[in-house]
């Protein structure tokens, strides 16, 4: 599995089309960071909220390089479970190294800055819960691009209709007061967290939140996938 | 390897494609799948292969390692074919030795080396095809399906296939193949399925005719590859027994008392105790008029 996953992650640096998610990602953050300083967990809260659709976008960039006669010679070869697990741990790889980045880019640009006043949390727990708010996002975003994915969808119509949708919906119904918050990943009450007290039972109710909506998505991408099979 | 009872259609409202198929191939067997365009030939091979699942029925019995050389070979891929044959074998489980190894192996033999730093795309589609069918070969098979494979080989690629099903056949593996352009005759000893309505029928072996028994000498280590050739070709091996180079019809050797199981004769001592090379001597079971000449005993 491990050379499909290599295979995956190569096919989709060397057709570029890596580019356009890594600038797209890098234009936000750094409209985000451009307005001024803020502490290192509010602003990587709303990093991760605006990352969220640059990540789902990429997952699906790069589960769509592959010609579907290789991805159906891959699932001979390997077996259809470990094709689809190699194209996620692929995007969850590809996720990670966007994160890295966007965990060091505000430090370059002067986006944000220690405490400044008595009670204000300091770098490495701000730093911790940043790391939390982004990872939190990686599993539901990557779910969310497997499902555009043509592999799911079968048309490229279809696959941003239901990325549009998908990253819409996770903001939308996750601001406060929304009537169905629990249809949506947690990245809007993870960003409030992070920017609010952050307390550990909320922490881990939130973790929980996302691990549980990653599981319904896993298993609608396995179901949907077996059915296109 | 038995397709039990396999429906298959690509759209839930959509026409049936596969209806009620009932297969089996077994180890040592090819089968070639007939049938005119768009009858179902290829989601057959796809199910054989595990490409589609069949929405009823099963498929049991598939060999762990299965290589599929599909119709068109998806060429739109960056990587040169030295790169993208080596992530197929180590996908295939080869190590990376193991996998440059194979690689080396099959570009050799399909002409390909002079393609080897060649990106895929640029490929004409023949050549993109050897690459297909390399692929599916790095790590021997156990079973083999082709889809149209001899679809735009040179001359030279065409008759590399029958010898490719054969030392699958020869080690124990099973083929399925399809065609459409007649190629398929260099496989006289194929079972033959014919695909019409969603369904599979077999044709049956062809009317008995007088047969006759031919001894053939061939160097004890050749005598698997043999063995499985004249199988491929629809003869029955009658046995198989040693004899000395100076000798070769004189039984020296003990005597491979099965003669249609397949793989039965496969292991023959390429030496005598004394250290000379031995000669085979097979009786083939021919089943058309011979030349008297060669040495037929009726």
């Amino acid at each position: 599995m491990t050379a499909l996953v290599r295979l995956r992650l190569a096919g989709f640096l060397r057709t570029g089309r890596a580019l356009a998610p890594v600038l797209a990602g890098l234009v936000a953050l750094g409209i985000l960071y451009g307005g001024g300083r803020a502490q290192p967990a509010e602003a990587y809260g709303v990093s991760a909220v605006v990352l969220f659709p640059v990540l789902a976008w990429q997952t699906k960039l790069l589960l769509d390089v592959e010609p579907d006669g290789q991805r159906r010679l891959a699932q001979v070869v390997v077996g259809a479970r470990r094709e689809r697990a190699a194209g996620l741990v692929a995007a969850v790889v590809a996720a990670l190294g966007t994160v890295a980045v966007a965990m060091i880019f505000p430090w370059l640009v002067g986006g944000v800055t220690g405490p400044v006043e008595p009670g204000d949390r300091s770098i490495a727990v701000g730093l911790a819960l940043g790391l939390w708010a982004h990872l939190l996002a990686v599993p539901p975003a990557v779910l969310l691009g497997a499902l555009a994915s043509r592999a799911c969808t079968g048309s490229a119509g279809y696959g941003v209709a239901v990325l549009a949708l998908g990253a819409v919906g996770a903001v939308v119904l996750g601001l406060s007061g929304s009537v169905a918050p629990w249809l949506a990943p947690p990245i809007m009450p993870t960003a409030r967290t992070a920017a609010g007290d952050a307390a550990a039972l909320t922490v881990t109710l939130l973790t929980l939140w996302a691990l549980a909506w990653s599981g319904v998505a896993l298993a609608g991408y396995v179901w949907r996938r077996r059915s296109r099979a | 390897m038995r397709l039990e009872n396999v429906w298959l259609r690509y759209h839930r409202r959509g026409p049936w494609v596969l209806q009620g198929v009932d297969v089996r191939i077994g180890a040592g067997e090819a089968a070639v799948v007939l049938g005119r365009n768009g009858v179902g030939k290829s989601t057959l091979l796809q199910v054989a292969a595990g490409v589609l699942r069949p929405a009823r029925g099963r498929v049991a019995d598939r060999p762990a390692r299965v290589g599929w050389v599909p119709e068109r070979f998806p060429a739109d891929q960056p990587f040169t074919v030295e790169h993208y044959l080596g992530a197929m074998g180590r996908m295939a489980g080869l190590t990376a030795p193991e996998a440059d190894r194979a690689v080396g192996v099959w570009v050799e033999r399909l002409g390909l080396t002079r393609f080897r730093r060649v990106r895929l795309p640029e490929l004409s589609k023949g050549t993109a095809q050897k690459v297909g069918l390399a692929q599916a070969m790095l790590r021997r098979p156990g079973l083999l399906v082709l889809d149209e494979p001899w679809e735009g080989l040179d001359a030279t690629a065409r008759e590399l296939v029958p010898e490719l099903i054969d030392e699958v056949l020869g080690d124990g593996g099973s083929v399925l193949v399809s065609d459409h352009r007649g190629e398929t005759v260099r496989l006289p000893g194929a079972r033959r399925w014919a695909v019409a309505d969603g369904t599979v029928t077999e044709e049956g072996p062809p009317a008995t005719e007088e047969v006759a028994v031919v001894e053939v000498a061939v160097p004890a280590a050749r005598v698997a590859g043999v063995v499985a050739r004249l199988r491929a070709e629809g003869h029955r091996v009658l046995g198989v027994r040693l004899g000395s180079a100076a000798d070769p019809a004189g039984p020296t050797g003990d005597v491979a008392a099965d003669p249609a199981g397949p793989g039965a004769d496969a292991a023959a001592p390429a030496a005598a105790g004394d250290g000379r090379p031995l000669d085979t001597s097979l009786l083939v079971d021919q089943p058309s008029a011979v030349d008297p000449s060669a040495g037929v005993r009726r």
